[in-house]
Formats: C-alpha cells, structure tokens, sequence
C-alpha cells in the first residue's frame, strides 16, 4: 500500500547540532504513528519539516507515491497537510471561526470584486465549521472568543482548523501536554475516528503509555536518528525507554522514606485570583513538613500557578493565610518570604527565574546580590560573586563556557540547574518546585531529582507541583490533587494509584463529579 | 592560592576582554564614519559642488578643534551633553525611555537660577553647591512625576515626559517673562544670579583659591574624591583583605586627608606661578571635570552598588526582578530621580557655566533633548562611551557655526549626521548589509528599550 | 481598574462606552469652568462655534493616531508620528509655493494654479510622509532593530531634514504662496440641523477626509480580510505565518497606510492651519495621537473621542487667550498637555496593546 506520507534521508543541520540525521519516516494511509522521543531529539524538527516550516538540507518527501516539496505552511496545508502545534497557533482576541478562517476567508459575494477590502461572511464560514464538528465529533462553538475557551476545547478548534482545509494527513506534537488522563483518552476516541475516516495521523508524545493506548506503530527518535519502528504489541516500556535513551533508564528515583519533621507550611483556606480579577484558587488548605515532599498534581490551569505565586509573594492574596515555620507570611513580599528560608524554582524559567541577558555569575546571585558576603551596605562585592559562581558551577555540574557568559546561551537543563543551584545555595527550610523538569532532557531531569530528594533528606520542606504525573508519583511522599482551585483529597504516595490520581485530576472524587 | 594557571587564566580574560573591547568598538566607529559619509553625500547633492563638501568638513573641524579656543569650545559643548546622556542612559538601563530630559533640563535651569537669585549674601561654599543642589532636585522632580504616574496608573513614560516637556517649556517661559524677569534688560530674561553662585571658569580658578573659604571648599571636594578612589582602589587586591576593616578604613581616610591637605596648602600658590589655562576669554568651566566626575559616579552606580544592579534587572526582565524581590516601584522612581537630576544638572551648568549674562534668556536650548537620546543609544548605555560620544556631539555642535560661517551649509545637516548615526547604530544588520559584511560572530542582541506593555 | 473582563480590541465594547461617557462628562466640566473664566460670555453660538473649531484641532491629532494605529495592530510601535507628520507639514508648504510660483510664471491663471498647487501639495506631503514610514518600517521590519529606537532616528532624522530644506529654501525671500485651503460645507449632511453645522459645515478637506478615513479604518479592521489578518499578525504573528499570511508583508503595508495617514495630518499644519512653515510647528502632536490611540484602546472611534478631548483644549486655549489676554498666556498654553497626561494616566489604566506589539517578528 502506498504510504500517505514517505520521507527517505532527510537531513537537517542548525549551528552547532544535527536535529535530523538521515531519518526515514512513512505514514500508511487511515494510521495513527505514534514519534517518541525526549526533548531535543529531533521530533519537532522533522515535524517542522513536514509541515514546510523548514527546508530539509538534504532526503526526499513523497505524498500518495509522487515527491513533493513543501516550501511554507501554506503549501503544506494545500497539499493536505495539517498540524496542530504544543503552543497553539490560535489567535485568543478572535473568535473561533475568525481564527479558523484566517487565511481563507469566506467573502460575501456582492463585494467580492473588493479583494482584501471585501465584507467577511463570518456565517458562512460558521455554518461550515459546526458541520464539520458533527461529522468529527468535535464539538466547538464557533462565536466564542478563543481566549475564553478552556485548553481542551482550544486544541480542538485546532483540530477542526486543520479539518477546515481538508487536511488528510494530521500532525499532533505532544497534544496530551495539556490535558487530564481523562481528557487524553477522550483525545484517543477523536483520533481513532478520524483515523477510521481515512485520515492519517501522526502523534508525537514523550509518554510511553500512550504509545500503548493509540497507536497503530511507534517510531523512536534519538539524537536526531530514527532508532527503529515496532507495533505496541512487540514493545515493552522498557524497551521504548532504552531506544529514547540509549541506556538502561532507571525509570523509578531511589528514595528512603520520608521522615517528617516540624510543621514548616501552613496553608489555610487560601483564595486568590487570577490576572482577570477571577477566583482561581478557591479555599485551598495544605500543611508541609521538614523533611517531606509534598506534590501537588493536577493538569495545568486548575490554580497551581496562581497558588505557587500566592505562596511565594508574587500575587495578592484575598482570603486565608499562610503561615512559615510561625511566621504570617499572607501579604508578605518575596523577599521577607526568601529570607525566611524559602527557595522557590519557577515554573517559566525565562520569565521568572532568569535574567537572560545577564552573565550565569548574576544568576546565581539573583536573590541574594544584597546580603553579605555579595554586598555591604550599597556595595557590591565582585570578587565574593565570583567565587561562589565558581564554586556552584562546579558543584552543579552546570555546563558553561564560562560564568561570564549569558544564561540565554545555555540549554534548557544548565538554565535550570543555575536556577536550582541558586535556591539551594541558601540554606532552604522550604523548597517550591513548580514544574521544575518541564522541557528538560532525561539528564537533567534525574539529577534534578536527585537533588530534590536531597534537599528533602537534608530536612527542607519540600513542595513539588507538577503536571507530569510521572514525576509526581516518583518522587512524592504525599500528594495532593488540585482541580478547578479547589485540593480534592490528599493521599500517601504509596498508596496511590494512577487511575485514582487520574480521575481525582478530572474532578471525579468518590465516583461524582465535582 | 595563584598559581601559574591562575595567572594565565587572568591573562586569558585580559586579552578577551580586549578583543571584546575592540569588538564592541568597531561598530559604533563605522556608524559615526558612515554618518559623515551621508553627510557629505546630502550636502554634496543639495549643493551641487564637492568644495562645498570639503568646506564644510574643514569648517567643522577648524570650528571644534583647530580655531583659538576651539577645543575648550568643544568641551564647553560637550558638557551638558554629558549630563543628559548619563541621565538617559540610567533610565534605559532600567527600562524606561525618559524623553523628558529637555523638559528637566529647562525646569533644572529656571531651579538653579532661582535659587542664584533668590540667596544673597552666601558665601560660595554653600552657594554652588546649593544652587547645583536646587537644580538638580529641579530636574528630578520634573522626572519624578512622570515616575509616579507611571507606577500608579501604567501611564507609559514616552508620553508623559513628552507632555511635561511642552509645559516645561512653558513655565519656564513664564517664570522668565514675569515673576523672575529682569525689568532693567531690554531683552527678555531672569535676573542675574549671585556671582557667589556662578560656575568658576576654568581660567578663574587660580584667582578663586586664594579665597581662603573657597580653597577650604575645593580641598574638601578633592579630600572626598580622594577618599573615594582610594576606598575603590584598596578595596580589591587580596593583601588588603587580610586586613580588618578598621584599619582599611583608616588608611582611604588618611589619603582623603592628605589629599585634601595638600589642596589647600599648596594648590593656591602653586596655581597662581603657573595654571593650564591662561586666556581670559576661554570659557572653559569646572563642569567639564563635574561630568567626568558624575560619569564614573554613574559607572560605578549601574556595576557596582546594589540600587544599580536592580536597575539593570527591572530593565532587563522585569518579572524576573519582581521574583528577586526587587521592589520595581522603588526602583522606577529612583531612577527617573537620578535621571532626571542628572538632566537638571545639566541645565544648571548650561546656565550658570555657559551663558555670558549668567541668567536664563527666553531662548535658550536648541534641541539638546533629542540628541542627547542619540548620545546615549550610540554608546550604549555605557557611561564611558558616553562622554566619548558627548564629545563627538559637543565638536559637532561647536563646529557647525564656523561651518555655516565658511561654507554656507546650514547647522541642520549636524542634526541629519546624527540621526545617521543613530540609524547606524541602531541597526548594525543595516551596516553589515550594506558593506556586505558578514555577522563576525553571535551577536548578543541587546534590548535598549521596551515596548508599551511594561 | 476594571468593570468588566476586557473585551480586548473588539469593537464597540462597554469600556469605549465608559470612555466615551467620560469624555462627555470631562467637556461640559470644561465649558462650565471655561465659561466662567470669561464672564460668562458664550452662549450657544459661541458653543457651536467652539465645538466647530474642536473638530478642526481633533484632525491632526486624530490622523496621527490613526497612522499610530494602523502600524501597532500590526505589532510595529511607531514613536516617529511626530517626525512624520513635520516631513508632510515642510513639504506641503514648500510644494504650495514653489508650484504656485512656477505655474504662475507659466502663465497659468491665480486661482487655478493656487488649487492645483494646494492638492499636489498635499499629494506630495503625503509621499514625503510614506517614505518616511517605510524607513521605519525596513529598520524595524527588516533589520529587527529596536522599533522604539528607530521611531526616534526618524524624529531626529525629520527635524535635521526639514530644519535643513527649511533653512536653504523656506526661511527667507519665499515668494508669495496661494494660501491655505477653503473652508467648504458638504453637500447633504450640513442640512442636518446642530449636528450639520457643527460637523459637516465650514471644514477643510483634510478634515473632512478625516471624518471618512475615521469610518473606513472601523470597516476595514473589523470586517475586511486585511484587518483580520492585520489583527492575527499584531496578535500571534506565528500562528498567521503558519497559515500562509506573510507577516512581513501586512507589516509593512500597513506601517506605509499609517505612514500616508501622518503625511495627511503634517499637511494639516501647512495647508489649513495657518499659511506658513516653522520648524517643529507640530508641538508633540504627534504624541499626543499616540496618547488617544492608548485612550482608545486601538480602535478608531475610541482615538478619535481621544482626539476631540485634546481638540477641545486645544480650542479653549486659544478661546481663553483670546477672552482674557491678563492670564499669561503660558498657562491655557500649557491646557493641552495637561490634558493628555490626565487622560492618559486618569481613567486608562493599563490598556493592552496588541500582544505581539513591538516584537520583531522571526521567521525560523
């Protein structure tokens, strides 16, 4: 049978690294091919390529059997090509069908001969889109405001934006990213219907379980290579993680059982908003104590992040309080809330946690550039930043050409370990990790671990919040789960199940709904 | 301990500072040389002959450099120059485009006449400094409204300084038409400041140190500048470290006395048998040396304080400054004070240095605002690089009148260099494009300023 | 301070009624405070009268803010308006005299020869202006510089430009020129009683086209494929780039309209104002479009109720100078920009701008 889609030897060099080396790639017609991978091997590269946002150095392209070349997005969606991206390709001012006929707009008739000055139809255009969302099964309003929508539905006018343009062939990279187990299996039935109305699907993902639940074959990705291609039925995690890697990959963190401690956090019916002025953490109490990681799962946009940043002073608190080893700390600054012993590793590292622009020894001095031995009085003391630069450089093993150089010329996982050596400099009674491996590679993120659970076994408090489940339940002694600003239950890690986190995640507690 | 790979590591970073150095030269040089080549070019097609052309570069040279008195001219020029541009420079270090420094300039100025005029009978010790004081406070606080419109309503700054140029522009020509007016002039302008209150001359100040009162003053200046340096220069090598603190303290204080001993036993004397600058009629004045003093002072503020360093962070990313800690509130309006104290000064120099009359005139400033944003994106924020493009600027501006005068060429076509300039600058991927240079290596993008969304 | 959650850049949400509303409350505050000042002196007519003189004042203002929004929709922030608006003012009064000069010596009849020279005064003020715009545009578009940076090159740029040309040709002998524009009253529309004679009766051109380029902007941004796709690329650039909209393109398409648009509001200074050129005669107007475009949360219909706001103090000013010659005139000079930074900074609060705004855009 003819592939839908072949690609042979393609080739892709950027300075410095090969995202894509010689990789064949074939999707048969009415598949779901599922592309694993760990962050930086070359997934979203090819991908990009199929999709026409880059050109290939070299390999060939082929659709229904004849070669193609695919110069620009727009001449990949002519020739049926759609992806929907991890970060959404959506414009949130405009509604659904402004964004989805972006590009392709239907005109009224009578001013037609006006060119780009012509009368939208946004009717027209609306009609077209709820037919489309029946036939799929899709379910999208077409009036509403895109910035209003919740994330699931988002990536689903995805879905239809790239139906809209007859797309045969679609592209989902890391869709489940944003989603609850839940909602990613509800993903799984779309996808199997479109698949069974003849449409071709590749799905990338990092998770192996997927792979398992979707797809038709699976094709693993390593340092720009393609490694191999296997059925779920022939494959093992194991062995999916061994071609992700190439390495026997520990899939579980080595960790003692937790010995708790004093009471370090104290959190009481907290509420905060969010940028909106809306309610986004709803009466939300938790403890912490020394010596204990305590995770807080839950897909993104439950409240975490406004949460994280009620807890570390960032955003205003409106009902509640929070109380550090006694002290009130509810309106207090982040800076009173950091010298009382908090590290906090954000969850944006480029927004937050970093100062791209300035040199790594900056960095590392980014909260404490104030106090001695940094600073006396006005002072700044060059000689005291840098040895302690030196000194964390090492230790982190924090890859640099020096610590005179930018933290944006770093890769992700050494911008993260300036910020996590940063906050564990200080001597932490309370750590608040806030995705702190999102977007890292499998090296990175193992010794982030291990450096969490040691800062939990030297006595800290630690606070773990995460969307990954995975990371969660590996290194959690207690987790709670958020839903919709509200903490649904709190269990003991050993304890807990993935299918009871799952549907906790999804708001189901004791079998309703909340 | 330093060890021989030690030694070779420091050599090491001497010499990439080095090509780093040259490196972050060379572009700013082949601005400033394209710019004069766009020079010549419009005025060469505007008037039709090349000896115009050449006139015209010759005159401008002659006038900033080679005429008597040229260069003291051109320092003279440069010197508010320097003011406004460090005054800049420290507000887009921290994020905000304070275009209000023409504005703080004037209202600078009128503060610093005001308070020449309004004190009689202090002594110059307390007067200049008052007076410099006052023009300074003049400046900030001009700047210092726009900063807190900023921080309480999100009200961007390009719009607010603008607007408090235009009314500065027309309170000061109030305050110079009526409450300060000098009703004996026939031209329109303020009352004579107290000449205890005058900017010294540089050719006045043998004559002014044997003022016993003004020597002590001087001496205490220099004492502390002393003290300053020597605290700079001492804090760093290790063999000084081991020392307490105490007696560290001990030994820059005992160079600030000495220092300032020194000037007041000996440098009156010493001046009056022999003193640099003998024509009566240079107009050269002790803010030149105020400049070169404030640009180090402003050097030493952005890299080695820690106000200077939240600056730097709220202007670079301002969210990751509000996660430091950093209060960018505090920081906003302390900058836009500094800012826009440094602009006041300059207007206070302008007046008090420069003017014959040693008043404010109706007319005064001719556009020094805008050039000095110029002044401060061509050297990059970079208090050294600033008093080197303020000289650049101040020749320009003195040689422009002997150009007009030798060739006819109007002054504007300086305004036109310098927006060139800037253009250059600006964009070296339009220099790079245009010489078909290729980018040498990777090019820091570096963000002098901010959008609206702040 | 917000009433609702912001219907962001839609079109006529409850926020630009809000504004709107204040604007109308702030202008009877003025007229009773104005009023007083002056004894009490204006009546009806002379509320028409001012009401007339405030739309005239609004024109430039408003063009300028229109040429502020064009460009920001698109993601590109452009702080030249100012410099923009000079270049047209300079080159609308010397094409008006120069041309006027030539066809008279031609031969050609007075008056003839004045309107011909007027409108290709205007045509060529607007040229001037484009091109400018489409500096800016290469520097920020094309070669990514900083568009803050850029916007105040073409400021300095335009005052050395037309100090320059104003000094070798315009500053002294200038032969007499034709004048500005006639005042002229639109054909139907100044029947409508009030509202006629205050709107569409006794305006130049330019404000006329004002008026239209005020409705046509709505129309083009709101209801046309360019304005959708103008509205993607300032919001999320690459999701417009990844369905075939050539972002480069929009851009700079849009900066060269609001670039014609400034040229239009510089020939407002020299062709309809008053019949002469002074260098920076334009006095932060530029600016202060920016501020009603702010105000108007980049919609037409709200910079301009920014624009009638400034074109009001504007009017009073000049009123109260006129009325009470004893108050220095410094202090109603200074009304105008007062007034911005009160409108500004009062009821605004953080107004969002285009999400992409400022941010050179990078093709992978």
């Amino acid at each position: 049978m003819t592939p839908a889609l072949q690609a042979t030897g393609i080739t892709k060099r950027f300075p410095g690294v090969v995202a894509n080396d010689r990789v064949d790639f074939d999707l048969q017609p009415g598949e779901i091919h599922g592309l694993l991978g760990e962050n930086g091997a070359g997934k979203t590269t090819l991908m990009n390529i199929l999709y026409g946002l880059y050109q290939p150095d070299e390999g060939t392209l082929a659709l229904n059997g004849t070669p193609v070349q695919v110069t620009s997005p727009h001449d990949a969606i002519a020739q049926g090509i759609g992806m929907v991206h991890q970060h959404f390709m959506l414009v949130p001012p405009l509604t659904v069908t402004e964004n989805i006929m972006l590009g392709q707009e239907s005109l009224r008739p009578a001013t037609r001969f006006l060119g780009p000055l012509a009368a939208l139809d946004r009717r027209h255009a609306a009609q077209r889109i709820r037919e489309l969302s029946h036939q799929y099964r899709l379910d999208v309003e077409p009036e509403a405001y895109v910035k209003d929508l919740p994330v699931g539905v988002q990536q689903r006018v995805e879905i239809v934006k790239a139906l809209y343009r007859r797309a045969e062939i679609l592209i989902l990279d890391e869709p489940t990213a944003v989603l609850t187990p839940q909602e990613a299996d509800e993903l799984f039935v779309i996808m199997r219907e479109l698949a069974k109305q003849g449409k071709s699907i590749v799905f990338i993902t990092h998770k192996l379980r997927e792979m398992f639940a979707v797809t038709d074959r699976i094709s693993v990705m390593r340092g720009g290579k393609m490694i191999g291609t296997v059925t779920p039925q022939q494959a093992t995690s194991e062995m999916l993680a061994e071609m992700m890697v190439g390495r026997k990959v520990i899939l579980q963190v080595d960790k003692a059982p937790a010995q708790p401690g004093e009471l370090v956090l104290r959190v009481e019916h907290l509420q905060t908003q969010d940028d909106r002025h809306v309610t986004t953490v709803h009466d939300v109490s938790f403890q912490v104590r020394a010596g204990e990681i305590l995770g807080i799962a839950g897909v993104q946009g439950n409240g975490q992040r406004e949460l994280v940043e009620a807890l570390t002073g960032l955003r205003h608190i409106v009902g509640g309080n929070v109380t550090l080893l006694g002290h009130d700390i509810t309106h207090a600054r982040p800076r009173r809330i950091t010298e009382l012993g908090t590290g906090h590793v954000p969850e944006d590292r480029h927004k937050h946690g970093l100062v791209l622009s300035f040199p790594v020894r900056d960095n590392l001095v980014l909260c404490t550039y104030y106090q001695s031995p940094f600073a006396r009085g006005v002072e700044i003391d060059d000689y005291a930043i840098r040895e302690r630069a030196q000194k964390l450089v090492t230790e982190f093993d924090i890859r640099t050409p020096s610590i005179t150089t930018p933290a944006g010329s770093l890769s992700g996982g050494n911008q993260q370990k300036v910020i996590v050596a940063r906050e564990l400099d200080r001597p932490v009674k309370l750590l608040i990790a806030n995705q702190p491996t999102r977007g890292l590679d499998v090296g990175s993120i193992e010794f982030i671990h291990r450096r969490i659970v040691q800062a939990r076994d030297q006595g800290a408090a630690v606070l773990l919040v995460s969307a990954e489940l995975d990371e969660i339940m590996a290194l959690a002694d207690r987790i709670a789960v958020m839903y919709k600003g509200h903490i649904l239950e709190t269990l003991d890690a050993n304890q807990a199940t993935r299918e009871q986190l799952g549907l906790l995640m999804a708001g189901v507690k004791g079998g309703t709904h909340v | 301990m330093s060890s021989i790979a030690g030694i070779r590591a420091r050599r090491n970073e001497l010499r990439v500072s080095l090509l780093r150095l040259l490196d972050t030269l060379s572009m700013p040089v082949l601005a400033i040389v394209l710019g004069f080549v766009g020079g010549a070019l419009i005025i060469w097609m505007t008037s039709g002959s090349l000896e115009t052309v050449f006139a015209a570069y010759a005159g401008m040279l002659g006038g900033a450099f080679l005429k008597t008195r040229g260069l003291s001219e051109t320092f003279v020029a440069m010197t508010p120059y320097v003011f406004l541009g460090l005054g800049l420079a420290v507000g887009f270090k921290a994020g905000l485009f304070n275009i209000g420094a023409e504005g703080q300039f004037y209202i600078g100025a009128i503060s610093a006449v005001w308070a020449g005029i309004v004190f009689t009978g202090l002594p110059t010790f307390i007067h200049l400094p008052l007076v410099i004081l006052a023009g300074a406070v003049g400046g900030a606080i001009w700047a210092g409204i726009p900063a807190l419109l900023k921080v309480r309503t999100g009200a961007h700054e390009v719009i607010t300084t603008m607007m408090m140029n235009y009314i500065a522009f027309r309170l000061t020509e109030y305050l110079v038409s009526y409450p300060l007016r000098d009703a004996k002039s026939s031209a329109v302008q303020t009352l004579r400041v107290s000449p205890n209150a005058e900017l010294w001359s540089l050719y006045q100040v043998p004559q002014r140190l044997q003022d016993p009162l003004n020597a002590l003053f001087v001496a205490l200046v220099l004492a502390f500048i002393g003290w300053t340096i020597a605290e700079w220069i001492f804090l760093r090598p290790k063999w000084v470290a081991r020392w307490t603190r105490a007696r560290r303290h001990a030994l820059t204080v005992g160079i600030g006395l000495i220092v300032g001993l020194v000037t007041f036993f000996v440098l009156p004397p010493l001046t009056r048998a022999w003193w640099l600058v003998t024509d009566p009629y240079d107009r050269m004045h002790i803010g030149i040396v105020m400049a070169l003093i404030a640009a180090v002072a402003v050097w030493r503020l952005m890299w080695k304080t820690t106000v200077g360093f939240e600056m730097r962070v709220v202007g670079a990313n301002p969210d990751a400054a509000k996660y430091a800690g950093i209060n960018s509130a505090r920081t906003v309006i302390i900058t836009m004070l500094i800012s826009g104290g440094l602009a006041g000064i300059a207007g206070t120099i302008e007046v008090l240095g420069v003017s014959i009359c040693r008043c404010l005139p109706l007319f005064f400033s001719s556009g020094y605002g805008f050039d000095s944003i110029a002044i401060a994106l061509i050297a990059k924020n970079n208090p050294i690089g600033i008093v080197g493009a303020a000289f650049l600027f101040g020749a320009m501006r003195n040689g422009a009148d002997l150009m007009e005068l030798q060739s006819g060429v109007s002054k504007y076509v300086i305004s036109l260099i310098q927006a060139l300039v800037l253009l250059f600058v600006a964009a070296p991927a339009m220099v790079r494009w245009m010489l078909r240079m290729k980018a040498a290596r990777d090019v820091e993008t570096e963000q002098l300023t901010r959008g609206w969304g702040a | 301070m917000t009433l609702l959650p912001k219907r962001h850049g839609a079109r006529f949400g409850f926020r630009q009624l809000v504004n709107v509303a204040f604007g109308i409350f702030a202008a009877v505050l003025v007229y009773l405070v104005f009023n007083a000042i002056i004894g009490g002196q204006c009546d009806g007519q002379c509320v028409m009268g001012m009401l007339n003189q405030t739309i005239r004042y609004a024109a430039p203002v408003a063009l300028a803010a229109y040429c502020g929004l064009m460009c920001e929709r698109a993601a590109v922030i452009n702080i030249g308006i100012e410099g923009m608006m000079l270049m047209g003012a300079m080159t609308a009064y010397g094409v008006n005299v120069y041309a006027f000069t030539a066809m008279k010596a031609g031969g050609m009849d007075a008056t003839v020869a004045g309107e011909i020279s007027r409108w290709l005064a205007l045509m060529l003020a607007v040229a001037s202006s484009g091109l400018l715009a489409l500096l800016h545009g290469v520097v920020s578009i094309r070669f990514k510089t900083d568009q803050i940076i850029s916007g105040t090159v073409i400021n300095i740029l335009a005052v050395g430009i037309t100090g320059y040309f104003y000094r070798q040709y315009l500053a002294q002998d200038i032969p007499p020129g034709p004048g500005t524009f006639q005042p002229f009253d639109l054909p139907l529309l100044a029947q409508i009683p009030i509202l006629g004679t205050i709107v569409f009766s006794g305006q130049k051109p330019i404000v006329y086209f004002m008026m239209m380029v005020t409705l046509l902007i709505h129309y083009v941004l709101f209801f046309t494929p360019w304005g959708l796709r103008t509205r993607a690329v300032g919001e999320n650039p690459r999701a417009a780039d990844t369905l075939g909209i050539n972002v480069f393109r929009v851009r700079y398409i849009n900066v060269l309209l609001g670039g014609l648009l400034a040229g239009f509001g510089g020939a407002w200074f020299t062709l309809e104002a008053v019949d002469v050129f002074n260098p920076m005669m334009t006095n932060g107007l530029g600016f202060i479009g920016l501020a009603a475009m702010i105000f108007g949360n980049w919609t037409p219909f709200g910079a301009l109720t920014g624009a009638l706001i400034f074109g009001l103090g504007n009017t009073v000013t000049t009123t109260l100078s006129f009325n009470r010659p004893d108050i220095p005139s410094q202090f109603p000079q200074m009304l105008p920009y007062v007034l911005t930074i009160l409108v500004l900074t009062g009821f605004v609060g953080r107004a969002i701008p285009p999400a992409a705004d400022g941010q050179p855009y990078e093709k992978q």
